[in-house]
């Protein structure tokens, strides 16, 4: 068989060998790996709310999250935007996305019932830089944002987006008399924090309008 | 018996097996998949989980060459080679976060990382692509084992100095303060180079300039 064609022939095959492996997967694993994700946002949700993993199973999370949480859902632009708020705390709590330096940083926010006191901070996917940007889905990190506020009197951000409002700022100074709306930038990983304060002010001004309006 | 155990010692499937666990154990010898065992070591589970997930893509990756090297076009060699990895550490990627979503977690970009892990690629090139099917499994299993058994000794260490606990439990009295420094990766360089300094004393490993 000629040269050429024997390797198209090979191609085909092992295309075919390793999509078959990766379709079969996917379709025995999907299933469960949804109903890990929502389980992850349940429990997310509730214990911003002020709850432990030992007051819930996975059994019974379904029940429990629906006598303890209201879920909200608005309509924008073709797009649905979900709010959780808490029946006894008042806290709102939503899920963010947005791009960091190798890939999506997703995770949910917890609000007091003022819609500006951050209670809680919680990373559920990244691709950061293992030990840099990575710190960024750390608990001891993420507990400094704890009693932070998204301050709507704060200045215009200059960029990457000119009508961006720049609510929460996370800086490099390592100053230990922040402000009520600063937080310190994670060492050795400027990009990570700059996109991670970007993508929160961003998420913030979508949901807080959405909130606002609804 | 002694009889048994001398042609034990001259059995094919011994030596290879042998070479994996031991005389060229992929990490202490062979110093690979280094990055990925610094990382993870710092929780003997993680360790586990790491070790079954790297040995089980040697042994799927290393067969699967192997049933195809006489098909195998050399000029697409490393390609395929990349391809049919990528395509397994994808399925164990997938299989952690839907069976095991605590250690998908913990693992992180790591379990992704297998793909680029040396002792993967090395073992395909090195012996599947010249070698049988069921000796690479054998090759492949015996790799795998290699490299786990070290991260689950270092990880022993770790976890035990960094948290006070092993598999999670308290293992070390209340008094007791964590040493930090044995969570990151500055202590899995210390601990991992004295692993590779008594294993390759006590085997006799000395390299040559």
């Amino acid at each position: 068989m000629n040269a050429n064609l024997k390797m198209i022939v090979f191609v085909l095959v092992l295309g075919i060998f390793t999509s078959g492996l990766l379709v079969g997967m996917d379709s025995l694993t999907k299933d469960r790996i949804e109903a890990n994700k929502s389980i992850d946002i349940q429990t997310t949700v509730l214990m911003g709310n002020g709850f432990s993993n030992t007051d819930f199973t996975v059994a019974n999370i379904n029940e429990f999250f629906n006598q303890e949480i209201d879920t909200v859902t608005i309509e924008s632009n073709g797009e649905t935007y979900t709010f959780y708020v808490g029946k006894t705390t008042g806290y709102i709590t939503y899920r963010f996305i947005g791009g960091g330096v190798w890939g999506d940083i997703i995770g949910m926010i917890t609000f007091e019932a003022d819609f500006e006191t951050i209670v809680k901070i919680t990373i559920l996917e990244q691709q950061e830089t293992p030990g840099l940007g990575g710190v960024v889905a750390e608990a001891p990190y993420l507990a400094q944002f704890v009693g932070k506020i998204f301050d709507s009197t704060n200045v215009t951000y200059p960029a990457p987006d000119e009508t961006l409002i720049k609510y929460l700022e996370i800086n490099k100074d390592n100053n230990p008399t922040n402000k009520a709306n600063e937080v310190d930038t994670i060492a050795g990983a400027t990009r990570t924090s700059k996109s991670f304060e970007f993508l929160l002010n961003q998420n913030y001004q979508v949901h807080k309008a959405l909130w606002d309006a609804r | 018996m002694t009889m048994k155990l001398i042609r034990l010692k001259y059995t094919k499937w011994f030596n290879i097996s042998k070479d994996g666990l031991v005389k060229n154990n992929p990490i202490v010898i062979a110093v690979l998949g280094i990055c990925s065992s610094l990382a993870v070591t710092n929780r003997v589970e993680n360790a586990i989980a790491m070790g079954l997930g790297v040995t089980f893509v040697v042994m799927a990756s290393s067969a699967t060459i192997s049933l195809m090297r006489k098909l195998i076009p050399p000029k697409v060699r490393m390609v395929t080679y990349m391809v049919v990895i990528s395509a397994y550490v994808i399925a164990v990627q997938m299989v952690l976060e839907a069976y095991f979503p605590t250690i998908a977690k913990q693992l992180g970009a790591y379990v992704g990382l297998i793909i680029t892990n040396c002792i993967v690629m090395g073992r395909a090139e090195a012996f599947a692509v010249k070698n049988p099917a069921k000796y690479s499994l054998i090759d492949g299993f015996a790799s795998g084992m290699g490299y786990m058994f070290v991260l689950v000794l270092v990880s022993i260490v770790r976890e035990i100095l960094a948290f006070g606990t092993l598999l999670g439990m308290q293992v070390v009295g209340d008094q007791w303060v964590n040493w930090v420094v044995m969570a990151m990766a500055p202590g899995g360089f210390f601990v991992l180079g004295l692993f590779i300094w008594g294993i390759r004393e006590l085997t006799k490993y000395y390299e040559t300039a």
